[in-house]
């Protein structure tokens, strides 16, 4: 099978069940009994495939982790109870207090805060760096730095990234890169491909099935020396090439207790098989979306990769295939407009999410980025009249008749 | 020859053996997913049909899905 979606469909983990099931069946339970004691043993010491403890290890989730794990080629899958979770766990298993990471500078807000709010008092520094040229970023790595983080297209700025020049970069001082794919999935950009060590999603986007259950991913290539990440030497003597799956899981996955739910798992394998449709048709109507937003005289600018006129536009043609993902930004007058173009809103929902079967707006400045000074908001892309709308897979008719009237009603 | 696997002592006659044999032969839980390590060395999973397990080795079947300490 060399189909994504044969792939997503047919590939999995699953046992010969009991009773003939078509489907992993979800396993909502805590803990497992084994035969013996010895059997015990081998299962805590990883030398059979044996699940002990939901928090550690489940059938369902497992199914997830080896479907995705099929589909991407990956070494190995762990998923996690979300995409936040995802970044704080590499994060902590790559870098410790003293050590630096390097972060492209435009970065979702809730990542932003965990860097600068939660993780910087234990000690870790973040290099925010301009990345869409990659001079500073050789300067900026030194005998501290631990990783390179950057997200395929950035939200909700959507700034593309040359991935593969940057990870060329990486690679020289051996610094593994860690991509938040969570805009594109595997399906639109093979991170892999592109010399990305750690893929980290938020599976609760386009991969839950539209929004179903909250998740998330940590995907290890397999195309990075663990024995040569400082953090990861010592575990690299004993696990060679799993060193990173083997500190998540014996140490990190299993301390933070940030396990994905059985539910979720079972709810996202499902989301998974219907992935490539959902995201063809979001990648479709956002096309046409933003070609009609940018017709409209009430709509200052509009921002998608999928535009000609997109700086990002040839980028990301070539990075994710033809195709420019389900989010768009445009600007009004003022964040007085943008409140006014919301609440006329009838069939467009009023939600922070993103990639959801429905269609969903939101006013970053007032929400995700409400935290932040103006200085901050400046810095991080996000004007006061600027809205983000997360395109769905309903008829397209549908979503621009509700848009137009909102507009007609400025 | 003699082998260890997974810490037990295995005696097998006859021709050499590859480590896809050894997976069989122990009848090993979705071999796919599982790693193998000789005398401490990781074997690349697409070596594992041309890779011989020689007399005295110490095999060790490994997986990183479950495992690890619980409550």
């Amino acid at each position: 099978m060399k189909g994504f979606s044969s792939r997503a469909i047919h590939s999995g983990s699953m046992k010969k069940d009991a009773h003939g099931a078509l489907r992993m069946p979800l396993y909502e339970n805590v803990a497992f009994e084994f035969e013996n004691a010895r059997a015990i043993q081998f299962a805590f010491e990883g030398r059979s495939l044996g699940h002990s403890y939901t928090r550690i290890s489940n059938p369902t989730v497992e199914d997830l982790e080896q479907r995705v794990r099929l589909l991407t080629d990956a070494r190995g899958v762990v998923a996690v109870s979300s995409g936040m979770a995802a970044i704080t766990e590499v994060v902590l298993v790559l870098a410790e207090a003293g050590a630096n990471i390097i972060s492209h500078k435009y970065l979702f807000g809730n990542t932003y805060s965990l860097f600068e709010h939660t993780l910087k008092p234990w000690g870790l520094a973040v290099n925010y760096l301009d990345l869409t040229e990659t001079q500073s970023l050789e300067k900026a790595i030194n005998e501290k730095t631990r990783a390179i983080f950057l997200e395929s297209i950035t939200n909700p700025q959507l700034q593309v990234l040359d991935i593969e020049r940057i990870a060329k970069v990486a690679a020289a001082a051996n610094i593994p890169v860690v991509l938040d794919g969570t805009v594109t999935t595997p399906y639109l950009f093979r991170s892999r491909d592109f010399g990305v060590a750690i893929e980290v999603l938020s599976s609760t986007k386009y991969m839950s099935g539209g929004a179903t259950t909250v998740g998330g991913l940590i995907i290890d290539n397999g195309n990075q020396d663990w024995g040569k990440c400082p953090r990861l030497q010592q575990a690299a003597q004993k696990y060679g090439p799993y060193a990173l799956l083997a500190h998540l899981r014996r140490e990190v996955h299993r301390n933070l207790g940030a396990c994905m739910a059985p539910h979720n798992a079972y709810q996202q394998s499902l989301g998974l098989e219907t992935l490539a449709l959902r995201i063809d048709r979001s990648c479709e109507n956002t096309l046409a979306v933003a070609r009609f937003l940018t017709e409209r005289r009430e709509v200052k600018t509009v921002n998608y990769p999928g535009l000609e006129a997109s700086p990002y536009h040839r980028l990301a043609k070539d990075q994710f295939g033809g195709k420019f993902g389900g989010i768009l930004t445009f600007t009004l007058t003022d964040q007085k407009e943008c409140f006014k173009f919301i609440d006329s809103l009838a069939l467009v929902r009023r939600a922070t999410n993103i990639n959801d079967n429905k269609t969903l707006i939101l006013h970053p400045a007032s929400t995700i980025f409400c935290e932040y000074t103006e200085e901050e908001k400046k810095a991080l892309g996000v004007p006061s009249n600027m809205l983000r709308l997360a395109v769905g897979i309903e008829d397209l008719d549908d979503i621009i008749d509700d848009l137009k009237q909102g507009l007609e009603a400025l | 020859m003699i082998i260890t696997v997974n810490g037990e002592t295995q005696t097998w006659e006859g021709a050499e053996l590859t480590v896809a044999d050894l997976l069989m032969r122990n009848k090993v839980d979705k071999p796919e997913m599982v790693s193998v390590q000789i005398n401490g060395n990781f074997v690349d999973k697409k070596d594992y049909d041309s890779k011989k397990v020689t007399a005295n080795d110490e095999v060790d079947f490994l997986y990183f899905v479950g495992g690890g300490k619980a409550s």
